[in-house]
Parts: C-alpha cells; structure tokens; sequence
C-alpha cells in the first residue's frame, strides 16, 4: 500500500524516507518551495529555514514549523508550503538577510541570477525595516587567483560552498571561522584562494547562490543566456558541460546537475581552461612547408596537393608504405572516417592511435580474459561497492571527477587498496597502500592471488560456473616464491597479505586502473591479473564490482571502438580473419586490406628503414609525448610525407609538411565515448576559428579528392553508418543518446548496458591465465649504470603535451615540469627544493628543477611531462609491453646529479 | 556537520582525540595554537587546514584573540546581577594589563559570586584578604554552599562507598543487559539536560543501531549561567555520574564513555579522574568487565568555552574537532553520533540517578515525583536567597517551598526569578506560587524548567539592562549556522541596546516579527528559546519597558 501525505490539504503519494522538501518538488515543481542553502548535489544542511513548511497531523489542525529540507515527511501529515504564518516567516528571515548583505543588485555580476534576488522578490521583501546596525559590508574582494574570485560583503553564511568543497570535492579548503553574526568563510587558514590549497574545481563559485564566490569568468552572469550542453575534451570520464556564449564567443562553463557522469560537478580543466580555443596560436588555415617554410594555403590546394601525394605513394610504394595516426580527441564520427579512409581508400589496416601509448595492454589483457576489452561496469557503481582497489593510478590528478568520488569512498574508511609508487592523496586516505618499487605490479599482483587462493577466499562457486583455467593458473600461482616477490617489490607480504583478504572479503569489490599498469613491459600481462582478481573473487556481472580502466583520452575508448588498432576494424573485428574481411568488402563495396598493418612503434622502425613514405597524423603530439624522443624525432624525420592535423604547432606539428587545421571539441558535433562505455552527443558551441573545419570534415573531403564518394561530415548520418557495421553500437542513433548517452553495447531498439558479463563473457568463460614476474630488460641492462627508477606521472592542472592547458590560466598555477626526490637521496646529491637536477638515462639527458618530497620511496623519482621545455621523454625508452606495445613510460633507469648551471633549461 | 569530518577524526579512535591535541596547543601555546601546529594537525588528522582553523577561532579559549589572557572574571547572569563584577575587575586591573584580563561565562558559583578564574582555578572574590591571598598562591579555591533535600534525598543522599557500587555494578553486569535495560526504562527518568526525553527509550535506541562501535557521552558542559547542579554532581558525587555511564554503556553497547567537562569547572577534572580510578582499580574498567564480556573505558574531553557545546550535535561535533554547529536531525545521535557511530548523549544529572534505580529498582524511582515527571530535581539557588545552594526535590514540590523553606527567602527583595538557564522563563515574583518543580507546571504557566537554575533579578535590576545582556549572551553564543539565530540575536540585541542608551525606541512589531522569526525558524533551542524569557519579560514588566518600544503598529 503506498502511503499518502498531504500538501496543501492534496493527497500525495510518498516515498519512504524522503524529506518533505522533495516530496514538494515532486507533486508542485521544483521551485515549490524556496531554500538557500539547499542544492541539488549537497547533503541536506538546513541553516537558511526559509524552507520551513507548516505541518499538522490534521487537516487545518494545530501546525508545527519544520525545515521541509531535512526533514522526513510521514504518513498522513498535512503541510503547509504557503500559510500566512510561514510566509511570515520566510519574509522575515530575508529581511534580517538583507540587513546584513550590499543592495547593489544592479551592478552585481549575477544580477537576474542570484538565488537571493529571485526569493527575496518571491517573498515580497519592500524594505528593510532594521536599524542601521553592524554588517560586513567591508569584506575585500579576493582577486588573488587565475581563476577564482570571491567577494565574500555578499556572502549570505549557507555553507554551500564549503559543503561543495567538501562532500563533492573532497578537498576542505574552505570552512567557516570565528561564530555567530561574525563567522565568515575562509580558504585555508584565512588566506586568499592563491595560497589556500584550492584545486580550483569551481564547485564553490556553482554552488554559491550569490556572487560571494564566482570566478574570472563571472560564469554565473546572467548576460550569458545562450547554453550549449556537450561534453569534456580532456579525460575519459566524460563531464557534462553546459557552455554559455554571447555574441558566438564563450562566456563560461558550468557543469549541468542532471548530467548521469558528473552531477553538476567537473574540474578545473572542464570548467575553466577552455580559453586555448581562440588563443592567437591556433593554427587557422592550412599549410604547406616548402623550403623549410610553412606556407599558407587554400584548402583547395592543400587537397590537391595531399590527393596527388597520397595516390603517388599508394601507386608508387603500394598502400603500406602509408599510416594513419586517428586521435583519442576527435569524435567516434571522425576516428570512423579517418579509419576508414587508410583501410577503404587508402587500402591498408596501418591505422593505430594514441592508445598504443597507454591502454592498449587494457583493451587486449581485457580481451583475452572477458572477451570485452572496456570497463566491466560503471563509475556510479561506487555507491554501490564496498571496497575499491586503485592500480597505478592518479584519480584525483588524472580523472578529477571520479578521483573525487573516489576519494570520497576512500575518506568513509571502507576497504580502499591503492598499489601505486607514490603516495598519492588516495594513497593517504587509503586503507591500505602498497607502495612498490615502479615496474613490479605483477610481482604484488601474483602475491595478492596467491594469499587469497592461500587464504581459502577464492569464490568456487563463481570460478566453477563462470571461468576457465583455474587449476592450470592455481598449480602455477601456488608455486609463487613469496619472498623473492617481496624482495623485489619492496612491499611487506603481510600487508598485501591483508589487502588481498579484505579485497576477498568484501561483498562487493571494484578495481581501478590507470596508466600505471599499463606502461610498462607486463602491461597485458598486469591487465590479466586484475581481471583475474576480479574472477577469483567473483566481483563481476554485478553492481559495485569490475574491472574499470580510468580511460585518458576523452574518446580513447571511442577511438579504439571505432577501429583506430591495425589487427581489429571499427567494432573490434580481426583484420585478418577471412570471414571478417567479407563481410567489412561486403558492407563497403571495396577490396580490404588483408594483412594486419603496424602499431605505432612499428611505424617508426618502417620509416627509419624506409619503407613508410607518408604518415598522416591527427590531433597527437608524439614527439613530446612518446618515448625516446630522440628516436621519434629521427623516425617522422625519414618519412617523405609527415601530414599533421592539429589546432596548435606542436613540436610534432613543427616537424610537418603539410599542417591542417583540424577544430576544437567547441567547434564540431559528434560523440565521445567516455571510459565507462558511455556514448555521448558533442554538441558545436561555436564556428570554427578562421579557416580550420571540424576534423571529420577534412577527411571527408579528402575522400572525396581522392575519389571516394562519402557525404560530408554528419554525425547523424555517420552513426547510421557506424550501427550498421560496429556490433554493439546496432541501436545508437544521435536522435535517442539524449543528454546523458548510453553505455554500449546498445541492442537495436535502443537498450544500453551499464553493466557488462551479467550472465556470460563475450569469449563464453572467463580465463585464468598465470603470468609470472619479470624484470623489466630496461632495469637489467641499465641498473649498474643508472641506479635510480624515473617513473612519469601526470598533473591536475595540465593535460597531456599541455599544448591546450598551457594557453589557458592553468599555467599560472603550474608554470614548469619538476622532478620528485626522496629527502635521502636528494641529501645525498646535495640537492635542495628547487634546485636544477640533471636527470641522465641511457637515451638521452635533462635538466629539471627538484622537488624533495617523501611522496616517493627512496631510489625512486617522478616526473610529469606537459612541458616541451624539458623534454622529460628523451630520457624514455623504446621498451614496450611485450603484446600490445605500449611503451613503458613507468620505468626509466636514470642517474642524478646536481645541475651544473642553475637555469640551464632557459 | 561534515560525515567526512567525521569519519576521518574518528580514524584514530576517541584515545587520539583532535579536540584534545587542539587544547593541550592552545595551552602550551599561551591561550592559542601556532598556525603551524594546526597544519600539522590537520595533516595527521587528513582533514583540510581550514577546517582546524574553523575549529580554532570558534572557542573562547582557543581563539587568536584568547592569546595572552590570564586572568578571567564570571560574567554569567548570577554574577551580573549580584553587581560584584565591577569591582572585581577594577581590582584585577591594579594587577593585570586590561589585555590580560578576559572573560569566562559562569564559573558555577552563583551562590556567592564576585567568581573568576586564574592560573587554572576558580576564585570567589568575597573579600580583600581573600582576593590578595589568591595572588599569593594562597587562594581559597574550594567554595562552599548549602546542600539540602526536600522529601527523598536520591542525588545527595550520602556516597555508599566504591565497594557498594562495584558490588551493585557486577550485579548488574552479571544480568543480561537488556533485563538492566527494562529497569531503567521502568523508572521513566526523563532527561535533565532541558528536553525532558526518557533516557531508557533513548538508550534502546541506540541498543538497536547496529554498529561494531557505540559512545555514551556525558554532557557536562553545563552552561546555563546560573545552574550549578552538575558542577554538584560533578565534584561531589563523581561516582554516580561514572556509574550511570557504565551502565548506559552496557545497556546499548557502547564501549566508551566520554565525558564532555568544561574548561570553566576546572575542579571538575581532577576528582573525576580519580573516581575513574576507583572503577579501574575495582576491575570495572577495561576489557571483559568481571567476566561479563562487557568492554568500557572512560574518555574526558574538556571544552574550550562555548555554550552551544550543550546542545548535544554541536557537542558531539566539538569532540569530532569540527566546528561546534548545530546539525540537523535526523539522522539523531543514536543512528549516527560521534564519528558517525550511535551515541547517547545524557546529562550529568540524568546519569547520576541510575545507580539508584540499579539499586532499588526501577519502580522505586518512577514512585517519586509526578504521574509524568518522575523523580527528583537539583535546584541551584543563588546568591540572592538566604541560604544559596543545591537543593533536591521531589518532581511536583512547589516553588514556594524551595524559595521560602530551602532558599530561606530573599536577601533584598526580587521581581523575578529567570529560572532554567538564559533560555528558560523569566517567573515574575508574582507567580512563584503557582508554579511546582516538574516540567509540566512549567510548560503550562509558560515558562520553563530547564535545568532548574534559579538567578534572581532583584527589583533594582532593570529589566532592560537585564534583556540586553541577556541578548548578547544569545549573540555571542551563537553557533552562526541558522540564519534567523545568526542574525536574529545579533540585532535584537542592538535594537535593545541602542533603546537603552539612546532615545531610540524599538518598532514593537518589528521586534515582534523578531522574535516569531527566533521561535519558528532557528534550528535549535538556542535561536528557539531565547524569546521566551523575552516574552515573559515584555508581558509581566510592560510598564517597565513601555519606554522602550513604539506604540502605534508601524508598518502594514
């Protein structure tokens, strides 16, 4: 029997434990009841009261006020959202409000925008009846930061942003000091927001109802009424944003609450650091190098030229001595085309991207062990589990969104398992930290499987009905030599020991990778044992458990779901598998490549033996970005064709013969698929700047120059396409994605799957495969010489090259790249916070400047490499996982000193 | 009210208490902690710096403003009425710079006042001899005051000895705790804190909450200006209040007790600690209590001077190390308290009564009193009765007889009595005989019982002075949450202030308006009840405050 209450003498259905104030939102709008301090992602707080209702327990009996937030509506109340007695109240409350808050409404920046100006007029404040009295009319201004700002005289106490900072965050930068009339919010120890440790996620300035915290932008400034909904260009999780223009210009961004990924919340890089899409360096026409010169040109040249280029090659050399490099930014619609255009036009599967260099040993371990190379499950599931294992991962730094959620799980004191070299922020939080020595997951991993299989925790039930391989893998597995394991990692037994029962135990247990798995010479092989962990212990096909890569890339999942590999076509298929070469000629009328084209690192060998001519390459900046530069460099050097797409010229781009000026995310429509499977719609905000076009549009025309009839770019039309020859995307059409997406596969008809293997894995069982530890050939060669392990990491604040967030305000807040060093070993080079350090490895040197820190152990340093003043990856090696070959970045053999020269790098 | 907050000061456990270590800063820190200590602080706790500095600048004595004081005068109301602090001051001036000299409200010796505090102990200036001794170290630090009873002594009945009560609490731990538990809800004790909720309802509460880790919090931080009962029980019948926690502990489950002192009753702690002794040396602490299964430790947390830190979510957020702000309920204390565990917040005198009703049953106790307030009452009268003190009375006793027979009458002649702490009634003199003790009486002649504290304002007290320093009492104390306390006492008290040393007269709906605003909009009983004694005041001393308000309704 469902229950009844009632408001305004109406009987309502209830919902058990709802407060009346969503009760009232249900059954009289949203706006049915005014609130200050409530928001729509924050717990209820209940300090404004101008929420509180009449209640009776009979019709038009004796009432009682109450704070409708917070408080549970029961059966069969009477409530009273509009009585005189509560209209009083509320009007009261305003007025004291305002005695105490500046009446420059008309000059304010959130004039027609401000929560206080809409209730005050709703409760028909005419003025202000107090005498003069004191106030904090003289607060000043805060304009200390690049990107936030508050004005603290307009500050009405409700805590919303120091409740934002907190429960969305996680980050308690902001509180409230002193009591009573005279608390007032403050960052840090009452410093400006630029000294306080603000991560600068602008959940404060969205959550705040006034203009006491805003931002540079002034993004709640109600003169940007023209909303755009589209979706993040920067990590994987795929943030919802609503972009406001004026005038074809953006304004600002804020992120949506009814948005399914990031609930009204996103990071510093989402929310503010779009201004690279019009900054002077955007390449705005296309290019032509002649005589160590670029040269503007028409598009119609540019196409001519490439179109006689292209052919020349392909009839020339054959259609192999060509490559495309498609990129993890641009959409599903433009990674389809770009394939498509090397396997259908061009006629070679030498197609590979940016996930080569970082979760292609995830898309293959995945495969080899479920079937399904992509997140088991999704980032929501976090509500759901009980315990969490984060693996050479940063959440908080590389995937802010669900670094905060995660970090969120982390601070309740639930099991949280982090395995990672440094002590990340989850690290501090986490339950257990099982910080290895870079380049030894598999030794911690196999000793993780071996204490639960020791421990009798492996789920029999599960491994009988749902899996393959086990006593094969547990023959092995329980041959495992714990100690030399231990030796080699560095970590106690005992305390994985521990970890590996609490993973065991939970109910329910969700993994979490990054990078820090992927990048190294097991890289595959690490992606198996994860997926093994969650075998063994039968956390998957349910809710709250998986194995969840943190995909980088905004559409790296998109990217390789669209065919961007050179052994598997858009929807995975097997290039070389007969069956699927018939039926990818049958759909396009053509004769298909037949033998499977080279990975990246492939591509660099063929170019430095000549035998490829032309690379075309997307939106990826390699030689900042892959390893040994020096070797990428020398490689794009011997090709006869270098064709780089970009929006910046990156040090890739500088390289180039021909440049075309491909469009931001702003500027183009299409769709992302983030890491949870998700696909949703991008939506162009505004024109293209100068004469760039939307990337899919180039390669559309180019098709068409070289003869192949495709119509131009449309992501409608190219989904209609793509459903017809990728499996799981049968159902997608850009019509039904909505606001928030669906999670492929997507059945025709239109169900999505936020959960995958509930039932069966797409390879029927899942296998156990046991992988043994080996020592990486970069430490063996190169320990003597280079006794120190350089491990590479990634900033909150930068994005990959940076060559977006270095023209935006982020690089006021982080201006260079720095090397981590333990305090010991720091001593023991006589280095000191802040002094020049000359990082030596077998391929090369740098000078960057030191940061002694005890986040790393000792005989480990760490680096990021967002700057292409130092380029940290001629220290990199050309070693890379044994399978997928996706270099190993993690680990690097380097030595150290103290620079000789103190700014060198200049 | 942060659940993170509270789970990550909780992480360390209630031994390694983050309100503690931001005390013991403060004093080794000259009356406040370095901001280096707080960052360290907030390190090891991986709670956000400002967060422990919220926390910091919230308390009297942990404040940047606290820095240097070393001498403190009472300015609870007793005292202010008693017109000794004046005096007192200009004294300590002769001895302490201004900037030295700060103030504690209610040292709990409103029964002879001129109190203060110095060098970690509490003074009554009576005399010249007696207030140079003091800075001699030769100070009288003990005070002395009547203690008496009115029908069943249950409170003040003698101290039977450690050995009786550890027999009776081994008898108790030898029974099921929920057959203890029955006993004790029998009785019907109704809390003493001011709400009047029956403590054994409130323990099964949190008997019922499923959580591997429970607290019992003892609130004593009696703040009311005036009330002097706890301090009583506190300093004169420590085992009681330790027994009744035991006992609450084993009834839910709970196996710490913490005990919330605060800083203004310094003599408090020492004989606590002792009587903890006691317990601990009888084998009735630790693990596996007398066989029983049964783990209980003690735990004191002190205050650091903050009256909001008796409401009992504020209370329990100050032991967190957050800011001491009021939250909202549910989720109540017994589902989620300290660090987000069921917790049972009760009153000194609450406890106090249990090993009675573990001793004599249930039913013996519940036989006291009234059909619906059962027991006995603590009544602390102050200076102006002939013979000030701590009085215990069976629920129903008639205020007359605890002003006439145990007060011994009044010293100078009253107009009212402010009975219950700043929030309880203003009784007019008029009125003392219609009212009995019990918290029915109270509530129908529209006061309130409160703790029971009775200051009394004499006929040459103006009401007004008396409002206004009643209201910034209400101001400074507020935790600044819920905007209508925030801002509502701040400027009900300018309002009152300004109309009492100017010619400015208060708009008479405006204030009205005011105070429905406090009354049906504050989130707790602070902004809640605050008005009462206001309105008491505007309806029995109308002509005395005529002066002060606008006649004519001002505004439509």
């Amino acid at each position: 029997m469902s229950k009844i209450a009632y408001i305004n003498n109406k009987p309502h259905e209830i919902v058990p434990g709802e407060t009346m104030i969503s009760l009232a939102r249900r059954a009289l709008g949203k706006d049915s009841i005014p609130t200050l301090c409530d928001a729509p992602n924050l717990e209820p707080f209940g300090s404004c009261r101008v929420c509180s209702v009449d209640v009776a327990l009979e019709k038009n009996g004796p009432t009682k006020v109450f704070a409708s937030c917070h408080t549970p509506v029961a059966e069969g109340q009477f409530i009273y959202t509009d009585s005189p007695n509560i209209q009083r109240l509320r009007k009261n409350i305003i007025e004291l409000v305002l005695t105490d808050h500046p009446l420059d409404c008309l000059t304010c920046e959130v004039n027609g925008n401000c929560e206080l100006q809409t209730v005050a007029a709703r409760v028909g404040i005419t003025d202000v009846r107090y005498p003069e009295g004191a106030t904090h009319l003289d607060r000043e201004k805060d304009l200390s930061h690049p990107y936030m700002t508050s004005d603290l005289s307009k500050c009405i106490n409700c805590y919303r942003c120091v409740r934002a900072c907190d429960e969305v965050q996680g980050e308690f930068v902001l509180s409230m000091a002193g009591r009573g009339f005279d608390s007032r919010i403050i960052k840090g120890m009452d410093e400006s927001f630029d000294d306080s440790p603000c991560v600068s996620c602008g959940a404060c300035s969205q959550a705040c109802p006034t203009a006491a915290i805003s931002d540079v932008f002034k993004s709640k400034s109600i003169a940007n009424t023209q909303k755009t909904r589209t979706v993040c260009n920067y990590c994987g999780v795929g943030c919802n944003l609503e972009v406001a223009t004026a005038g074809g210009e953006i304004k600002g961004i804020q992120a949506p609450y009814d948005a399914e990924v990031n609930q009204g919340h996103t990071c510093l890089k989402g929310r503010y650091a779009f201004k690279f899409y019009d900054h002077p360096d955007r390449i705005t026409s296309p290019m032509i190098k002649r005589d160590g010169e670029f040269e503007k040109v028409s598009w119609d040249e540019v196409y001519d030229h490439l179109a006689a280029k292209f052919k020349y090659f392909r009839d020339e050399f054959g259609p192999d001595s060509m490559a495309g490099i498609s990129s993890a930014r641009c959409t599903n619609e433009e990674n389809y085309l770009m394939q498509k255009f090397f396997r259908v036009v061009v006629g070679t599967n030498n197609i590979d991207g940016c996930a080569r260099v970082c979760h292609s040993p995830t898309a293959l371990g995945m495969q080899r062990t479920f079937g399904t190379g992509a997140a088991t499950n999704s980032v929501e599931d976090i509500k759901f589990t009980e315990a969490i294992m984060v693996i050479g991962a940063n959440p908080t730094e590389g995937h802010p969104v669900t670094g905060a959620k995660l970090k969120q799980f982390a601070m309740t004191g639930k099991t949280s398992i982090v395995i990672d070299p440094r002590r990340t922020e989850l690290a501090r939080y986490a339950t257990y930290h099982l910080q290895l020595r870079p380049g030894t997951n598999v030794a911690v991993l196999n000793m993780m499987l071996y204490y639960i299989v020791k421990e009798g925790l492996a789920d029999q039930d599960f491994i009988a009905a749902r899996t393959e391989g086990y006593e094969d893998f547990c023959e092995e597995l329980l041959k495992l030599d714990v100690a030399a394991m231990e030796a080699v990692s560095g970590v106690d037994r005992e305390l994985v020991r521990q970890a590996a029962i609490a993973y065991a135990t939970a109910e329910r247990a969700m993994s979490f990778h990054g990078l820090g798995v992927t990048e190294h010479s097991q890289g595959t092989f690490t992606v198996m044992q994860i997926a093994d962990l969650a075998l063994i212990t039968g956390n998957i096909g349910r809710r709250g458990v998986g194995v969840n890569p943190l995909r980088g890339q905004n559409n790296v999942q998109g990217m390789a779901d669209m065919g961007a590999q050179p052994y598997q076509g858009a929807g995975y298929l097997d290039v070389s598998d007969p069956d699927v070469i018939k039926h990818y000629e049958a759909f396009y009328g053509v004769d298909m490549p037949t033998e499977i084209g080279w990975k990246i690192p492939q591509m660099y060998d063929a170019a430095l033996q000549g035998k490829l001519k032309a690379v075309w390459v997307i939106g990826e900046d390699m030689v900042q970005t892959d390893p040994n530069s020096n070797h990428v460099r020398k490689a794009l050097g011997s090709l006869e064709m270098l064709v780089v797409q970009e929006i910046f010229m990156t040090p890739t781009a500088l390289m180039a013969d021909v440049v075309l000026p491909g469009a931001s995310f702003l500027e183009k429509s299409g769709t992302f698929t983030n890491g949870e499977r998700r696909i949703q719609r991008v939506n162009q905000v505004v024109e293209p700047i100068g004469d760039s076009k939307p990337d899919g549009q180039i390669i559309v025309e180019l098709m068409n120059r070289m003869g192949y009839q495709q119509p131009d770019y449309d992501p409608a039309v190219l989904l209609e396409e793509i459903s017809g020859i990728v499996p799981f995307f049968a159902g997608v059409k850009w019509d039904e994605l909505g606001d928030n997406g669906k999670q492929w596969p997507v059945a025709v008809g239109g169900q999505d799957t936020p959960i995958l293997h509930i039932e069966s894995f797409k390879r029927g069982k899942g296998l156990f495969v046991f992988n043994a530890f080996k020592e990486t050939e970069e430490v063996v060669v190169n320990a003597e010489k280079f006794p120190y392990i350089l491990t590479t990491n990634r900033n909150l604040e930068h994005y990959n090259c940076g060559a977006q967030t270095r023209r935006t305000a982020n690089i006021e807040l982080v201006s260079e790249d720095v090397i981590f060093i333990h305090p010991e070993d720091a001593e023991e080079h006589g280095i000191q916070d802040a002094d020049m350090v000359c990082v030596e490895s077998d391929r090369g040197k740098v000078d960057i400047k030191a940061k002694v820190s005890d986040e790393i152990k000792k005989g480990v340093l760490s680096t990021t490499f967002h700057f292409p003043e130092i380029m940290v990856n001629d220290l990199t090696s050309s070693i890379s996982d044994s399978i997928a070959m996706c270099p190993e970045y993690k680990v690097v053999s380097v030595r150290i000193r103290k620079a000789r020269k103190v700014g060198t790098r200049a | 009210m942060s659940k993170n907050l509270s789970d990550l000061t909780g992480r360390k456990g209630v031994q390694e208490n983050l309100f503690t270590k931001i005390g013991e800063l403060a004093a080794n820190g000259g009356g406040t902690p370095s901001l280096e200590e707080l960052n360290r602080l907030a390190d090891e706790f991986l709670i956000g710096k400002a967060n422990i500095y919220g926390t910091a600048t919230f308390y009297d004595f942990l404040k940047p403003e606290n820095q240097g004081k070393k001498v403190y005068v009472c300015n609870g109301s007793a005292c202010l009425c008693a017109g000794t602090q004046d005096g007192l001051i200009s004294d300590l001036k002769g001895k302490f710079k201004e900037e030295e000299i700060g103030h504690m409200t209610c040292l709990g010796r409103c029964h002879e006042n001129g109190a203060f505090h110095y060098d970690g102990k509490n003074y009554s200036a009576l005399d010249k001899d007696g207030f140079e001794s003091v800075f001699k170290g030769e100070g009288k630090n003990q005070d002395d005051y009547a203690v008496g009873s009115h029908g069943h002594a249950v409170l003040t009945a003698p101290f039977e000895g450690m050995e009786v009560y550890a027999d009776l609490l081994k008898t108790a731990l030898a029974k099921d705790s929920a057959e203890v538990l029955e006993e004790v809800k029998a009785a019907g004790v109704r809390g003493r804190g001011g709400a009047g909720f029956p403590m054994g309802v409130k323990w099964e509460f949190a008997r019922n909450a499923k959580s591997d880790l429970k607290f019992i919090i003892c609130n004593a931080d009696e703040g009311d200006p005036g009330a002097y009962s706890d301090r009583y029980l506190l300093e004169q019948r420590p085992h009681a209040v330790l027994f009744g926690m035991i006992i609450g502990g084993y009834c839910m489950g709970a196996e710490w007790g913490v005990l919330y002192i605060r800083a203004e009753y310094p003599e408090s702690f020492p004989i606590i600690e002792s009587a903890i002794e006691d317990f601990r040396s009888s084998g009735l602490l630790g693990q596996d209590i007398n066989g029983s299964g049964f783990n209980f430790d003690f735990k004191i947390v002190p205050g650091q001077g903050s009256y909001i830190c008796g409401e009992e979510t504020a209370l329990i957020s100050s032991i967190e190390g957050q800011r001491p702000e009021v939250r909202v309920r549910p989720p109540f204390p017994a589902q989620k308290g300290l660090f987000n565990k069921p917790t049972i917040v009760n009153n000194v005198e609450t406890l106090a009564v249990v090993p009675y009703v573990i001793k004599n049953g249930g039913a013996a106790y519940a036989a006291l009193g009234t059909e619906k307030s059962n027991g006995t009452k603590l009544v602390s009268l102050d200076s102006y009765f002939n013979r000030p003190g701590i009085y215990e009375v069976e629920m129903g006793t008639p205020l007359s007889t605890v002003v006439n027979e145990l007060g011994g009458g009044f010293k100078e002649p009253v107009k009212a009595l402010h009975i219950g702490g700043p929030l309880g009634g203003m009784v007019p003199a008029s009125k003392i005989d219609e009212l009995t003790i019990d918290f029915e009486s109270f509530a129908s002649g529209g006061f309130l019982l409160g703790h029971a504290s009775v200051v009394c304002i004499p006929e040459t007290f103006p009401i007004m002075t008396y409002l206004v320093e009643l209201m910034d009492f209400a101001a400074v104390e507020s935790c600044g949450k819920c905007f209508p306390c925030r801002l509502g006492t701040k400027r009900a008290h300018e309002m009152l202030e300004s109309a009492n040393t100017s010619s400015y007269r208060i708009d008479t709906e405006l204030f009205d308006d005011l105070l429905h605003t406090l009354t049906q909009g504050s989130l707790c009983a602070h902004g809640g009840g605050i008005p009462l004694p206001v309105r008491n005041a505007l309806q029995y001393f109308e002509e005395e405050l005529e002066p002060y308000f606008t006649k004519e309704v001002s505004h439509v």
